[in-house]
């Protein structure tokens, strides 16, 4: 592949043997890569934690972990296992896959998924690090509340629970950036001719497996942001006594159960690959089983409260759970069949990718099995917290984490251009299927052992120790996996393009490993088989198309008079030709921005760890001064120097001027705000610099991504990516406000809703700055739109001009803010001679939490505002195609309005 | 489990058979008894059926498939696919299963209404079920009898008579279990849940959390002193309103025939071991 690893110089990336490579990669094989082993370490750390609880439980009250440690290892390892593990090394596979599947070259935004990468990483190192800052969190991965509260912690352990419940936070970022991205190349960049129902049953997997993160995920960062301001500012969400408890299990589990499919689906598209490869048979019923994955990503939606069935919830509500839960294990039904029955009159090699799969399939029919009796809510109340649980759990899930090794030996070869060693193979996954089955199965023998709990009945001690030795031949196996990875990296045979016979989807159309064009041409399906296009000069001196068939060795000329299938009808050949010239377009592959971000994020997360109350929102007005005023010197740099750069610096270092001085005024002088502030404080304060420096340098880098000329785009032909992307971001943004604004409902259902406002809130709340507010922001949608209307016809006076105007009016938004929370802060009034502070009441932590977020929201906007100002002032999106930046921003900028108007009778008026 | 089997067993949680009295314990142990037998005979049946599948279409090289690939489109590189034939078999399978799980949870519909409240029958029966108030709090169960006297940490009640428990907690959430008697229900501040019981034999049990609550929960444990009704009566009379004892085992007999995890006598577990 010498001639590829050129290519890869052409577009500036360093060689695959350089670290620089592995930084500054945007590429989505070499970023699947990465997902891949960093996923494999952390299984590591999570197989540590498993093997600890494991020995712990070799005698009834073993003492190897404290009560404590015990906790905190049973914690951690769920919570590495199912978050850390699991997903990030199916989305590995997909990475690598999915743009080779459906024929992009690319994913639809490279630098967002470096950054999804980066930010999956270091939330992951966070997580590592809280282990050593007292304690990780240690209230079970489902952190029941209100034990995960600072109250309930111990001091000491707290800065590692927060720590803990940041990295989570970091993590949902990186899989809603993921998500977008995802759903973006599945609907705009499909090779000609590939419908969304026809793509390779793995793709379909993922794609609806994004679906289900965009909005599973959304409700999840709304429980952290609720828990993580509990830890940070004292708000009482969750431990206020009435609804709390419930409101963490409601939330938790409305995203906990589409996390199961989300888990177990990349797993079924493996196994539906694997199936039809290696019995070398189409899968029996293929639209069925599309249709029942797609109806069990809609019903995973609609029955998180069969986890809550011991919670008082009432016996209708009872019922409706129960009977959705039992309508959505009916599609499961159907495709264990499916796959059973595509093994009939097939040609079946025992290979170690199949293997896998078909063990996966028999642990899975086990798992499923099981559930059906957790399905009977009379069974369902006594196996609550029990064994049986657990041991349901894991055969569901790392069944299809079975599967989702088999994935990796069958993708091996692609991958890596070497073929793996397949007598280890098959050795680890005879250790893999005895130990799991050992592991796993006194489970449901002794299943009235109670959950996380490490003593138990003495006379179940057997089947435990068999579990342990189980638990010890099962981590074993991955030793043989991972040597056998590693061998045949270097001594391993040379891997053909398609090494599997049978194997039909389009990765195996392209060499091993795949260049990183991915494709030699223009991939399409239009003819119902894949085949490249590549525009070449014909003797006349015209264009021509030319067409190879993939799986072909000979080039089929098929000059101007062979038209192109799927183009013949209304595009002549030299157009088409034309429009495949488009796509030679000269493409970026590096940016060091993405790691710098998330290296930033990661240090400004552990900062916030530790950082007191009091300060926590310093390093922010400082950072913000910074990044203000670095616009305008990027700004000038880069463009050359007008008066809008002075005036934004100016800005900016009177926002951290201001600052300074407020800072000092609270603490009684700047040496003494100095002198107070913690170590964490600082980590924090150079974290947002970091952040601010590097998010600058993104938004300024020229990073071209050409968009695919030729591709099947229903139903988004008419969109550009970045608007559809900034769509589903928007539409995870309404879940994640949903859940905020449902939390508020539940909250003063739970305590009365006309009591509420007698109870809890003082005279001094009144409307008028919520409705000052309202029109100020209304004001602001107005002038971004006459800004987008401006840079449409050119005119970059009156750009400047209402971009102006709506940052001015958005700064005014949040001075009125400010002023209304100040008053309400030091109130002296009646029941609240404290003030009505964050941690007064419910009522007060959820009016300041929902539109302090929207109110984040809004400042943001303002950063991206001025940064547009800065450009626009050099003369950026002037014109047609030019001013859909504008446009995208005003998307965001409306979306944010909107959410105000829920807000405001929400929070000032009802 | 009662003599007579199955049919007994079935009739007797449907509440078919009159005059027996029936208790959660009965209705789960029998439920789970027939999930039990099912789920393996499915288990069985399927797994059997997919690797004599997988055995029989081997690619052993010997096997002379010309004829049959005849029927069989093998998948081919870069095609557009398409589903194999077999759907009709796809549906009647599924639709076997679908039937199989559909009519084993609308049976057990009726088992979770009796076990959801206190049916007429089971109240009139024995005497009026006896009111417990629990509190879960790290980590142990305090109790609150009718008359008003706190227990804790050890649940003293009589045999063969409906025990109604109210369960709250105090601090964190907690669940309540006492596995034996197949009695379960959450502990979460600020919410009361109720769940009912009959314990059918005296002994000493145990009380379990079965929901992690902090660093002690391994060790949240309380003894159940299942008492005859008469000595249950007796040291009944001896409480008073408002008194509070941190409980001493020894003032009370049925330590004798204690059978604290008494799992061997447990058809449940005996069949899950089996």
């Amino acid at each position: 592949m010498t001639e590829h690893a050129d290519h890869d110089h052409e577009h500036h990336l360093p060689p695959k043997s350089s670290v620089k490579r592995w930084l500054v990669t945007t590429n989505h094989k070499d970023i699947g890569v990465l997902y891949i082993i960093t996923s494999l370490f952390f299984l590591v750390a999570g197989g540590i934690l498993a093997m600890m609880i494991r020995a712990q439980l070799w005698t009834p009250g073993g003492t190897l972990l404290g009560g404590q440690g015990y906790n905190q290892a049973v914690t951690s390892h769920g919570l590495l296992m199912v978050f850390w593990f699991i997903s990030p090394f199916a989305f590995g596979l997909a990475n690598y896959l999915v743009p080779l599947q459906i024929g992009a070259d690319d994913l639809a935004f490279p630098r967002l998924n470096a950054m999804s990468y980066w930010v999956y990483l270091f939330s992951g190192l966070l997580f590592l690090t809280s282990f050593f800052l007292g304690s990780s969190l240690a209230g079970g991965w489902t952190i029941y509340q209100p034990l995960n509260v600072p109250a309930f912690i111990p001091e000491v352990n707290q800065v590692g629970s927060l720590a803990t419940i940041f990295a989570l936070m970091l993590f949902v970022a990186a899989v809603t950036m993921g998500s977008v991205n995802f759903l973006t190349t599945f609907y705009r960049m499909r090779a000609e001719g590939l419908r969304v129902r026809d793509m390779p049953l793995f793709s379909v997997s993922i794609l609806l497996t994004v679906w289900m993160m965009l909005f599973a995920f959304a409700a999840l960062l709304a429980a952290v942001i609720l828990l993580s301001f509990d830890h940070l500012l004292g708000s009482v969400w969750f431990s206020t006594a009435e609804g709390g408890s419930l409101l963490w299990a409601h939330l938790f589990w409305f995203f906990g159960h589409p996390e199961v499919y989300i888990v177990f689906f990349p797993a079924l598209g493996v196994m539906a690959e694997v199936f039809q490869t290696f019995s070398g048979k189409r899968i029996v019923g293929r639209k069925w089983f599309v249709i029942a994955m797609a109806l069990v990503a809609i019903q995973s939606f609609v029955v998180w409260m069969h986890h809550m069935f011991l919670t008082a919830i009432n016996l209708p509500i009872k019922t409706i759970f129960m009977a959705t839960t039992i309508g959505i294990s009916l599609p499961f039904d159907l495709m264990v069949f499916a796959l059973i029955y595509t093994l009939a009159k097939g040609k079946i090699r025992f290979k170690t990718p199949f293997l896998f799969s078909f063990g996966a399939l028999l642990l899975f029919i086990l798992g499923g099995i099981t559930g059906v009796f957790l399905g009977a809510v009379v069974l369902d109340y006594q196996f609550r917290g029990t064994y049986w649980v657990v041991a349901h759990f894991h055969y569901v899930m790392f069944g299809g984490g079975t599967a989702l090794i088999g994935g990796l030996y069958y993708w091996y070869p692609k991958m890596t251009g070497k073929m793996y060693d397949e007598f280890l193979g098959k050795v680890h996954f005879a250790m893999f299927f005895v130990g799991f089955n050992l592991l796993y199965f006194p489970m449901f023998v002794v299943w009235e052992t109670p959950r996380r709990v490490f003593d138990y009945a003495a006379e179940f001690t057997m089947w435990h120790r068999l579990a342990t030795v189980g638990a010890f031949l099962f981590a074993a196996s991955f030793l043989v996996m991972i040597y056998n990875m590693f061998k045949s990296l270097h001594s391993g045979e040379e891997a053909p393009d398609n090494p599997w016979e049978y194997a039909s989807a389009g990765e195996w159309a392209v060499p091993s490993p795949p260049p990183l064009e991915n494709y030699p041409g223009v991939p399409s399906y239009a003819g119902g088989k894949l085949s490249f296009l590549t525009r070449s000069e014909a003797a006349d001196g015209g264009t021509v198309v030319e067409q190879e068939v993939a799986g072909t060795e000979q080039t089929a000329p098929d000059g101007g008079a062979i038209a192109h299938a799927g183009a013949a009808a209304t595009t002549p050949t030299t157009d088409y030709a034309e429009e495949l010239a488009l796509e030679d377009e000269h493409a970026d592959h590096a940016s060091i921005w993405p790691f710098a971000i998330s290296a930033s994020a990661f240090v400004t997360f552990l900062g916030l760890s530790g950082i007191s109350k009091a300060y926590f929102i310093w390093p922010f007005v400082f950072a913000t001064g910074f990044m203000v005023a670095y616009f305008g010197i990027e700004g000038g740099r880069r463009e050359g120097f007008g008066w809008i750069h002075p005036v934004v610096m100016a800005l900016g270092g009177a926002i951290a001027a201001g600052g300074a001085y407020l800072l000092a005024i609270d603490k009684g002088g700047l040496g003494a705000a100095i002198d107070g502030a913690s170590v964490y404080f600082w980590l924090t304060t150079v974290g947002a610099f970091m952040g601010a420096a590097t998010l600058t340098q993104l938004g300024f880098e020229e990073f071209n991504v050409p968009e695919p000329a030729i591709a099947e785009q229903w139903p988004f032909e008419a969109v550009s990516n970045v608007k559809l992307g900034m769509w589903m971001f928007l539409g995870s943004d309404v879940i994640l406000f949903g859940a905020f604004i449902g939390s508020y409902i539940f909250m003063r259902v739970g305590h009365g809703w006309t009591d509420w406002h007698h109870d809890f809130i003082p005279e001094a709340h009144v409307v008028l700055p919520g409705l000052i507010n309202t029109y100020l922001l209304l004001a602001s949608s107005f002038a971004v739109v006459l800004a987008l209307v401006a840079a449409r016809q050119q005119n970059r006076r009156r750009l400047l001009g209402y971009l102006i105007t709506t940052f001015l009016l958005g700064v005014g938004f949040l001075i009125n803010k400010a002023v209304e929370w100040e008053h309400l802060f030091h109130l002296h009034e009646g029941a609240f001679a404290d003030g009505w502070t964050f941690t007064t009441n419910i009522a007060s932590s959820s009016f300041y939490i929902t539109t302090g977020l929207h109110g984040a929201h809004v400042a943001v906007g303002l950063l991206i505002t001025l940064y547009l100002i800065v450009r626009a002032y050099n003369g950026a999106y002037l014109g047609e195609e030019e001013a859909d930046t504008i446009e995208h921003f005003g998307l965001y900028w409306h979306f944010v309005d909107i959410v105000w108007l829920f807000l405001f009778p929400l929070f000032y008026i009802l | 489990m009662g003599p007579g089997g199955i049919s007994t067993e079935i009739a007797y949680v449907l509440g078919q058979t009159g005059g027996l009295s029936r208790t959660p314990a009965d209705v789960f142990n029998t439920v789970y008894l027939v999930f039990l037998i099912l789920g393996t005979l499915v288990g069985v049946v399927v797994i059997g059926y997919t690797l004599t599948k997988a055995w029989r279409y081997r690619d052993d090289g010997e096997r002379d498939d010309e004829s049959e690939s005849d029927k069989v489109v093998r998948p081919v590189l870069g095609h557009l696919p398409t589903g194999s034939g077999g759907g009709k078999k796809l549906f009647v399978s599924f639709g076997i299963s679908a039937v199989i799980v559909l009519s084993l949870i609308v049976w057990t519909y009726s088992a979770l209404l009796f076990v959801d409240d206190t049916p007429p029958e089971v109240a009139a029966e024995g005497e009026e079920p006896l009111e417990i108030e629990v509190v879960g709090k790290q980590f142990n169960w305090e109790y609150t009898y009718p008359n008003g006297h706190t227990e804790e940490p050890t649940l003293y009640i009589p045999e063969d008579r409906p025990i109604r428990l109210k369960v709250t907690a105090a601090d964190v959430w907690h669940n309540y279990g006492i596995s034996e008697f197949r009695v379960k229900t959450d502990a979460i501040p600020g919410q009361t849940t109720t769940a009912w019981f009959v314990a059918d034999e005296t002994g000493t049990y145990e009380a379990v959390c079965y929901e992690l609550c902090g660093s002690g929960h391994s060790a949240m444990r309380g003894d159940v002193v299942v008492m005859e009704q008469e000595e249950f009566e007796e040291w009944y009379a001896n409480t008073t309103d408002g008194s509070t004892s941190a409980s001493v085992n020894s003032d009370v007999t049925g330590d004798t025939d204690a059978n604290a995890n008494t799992n061997a006598a447990d058809p449940a577990a005996t069949e899950g071991e089996a």
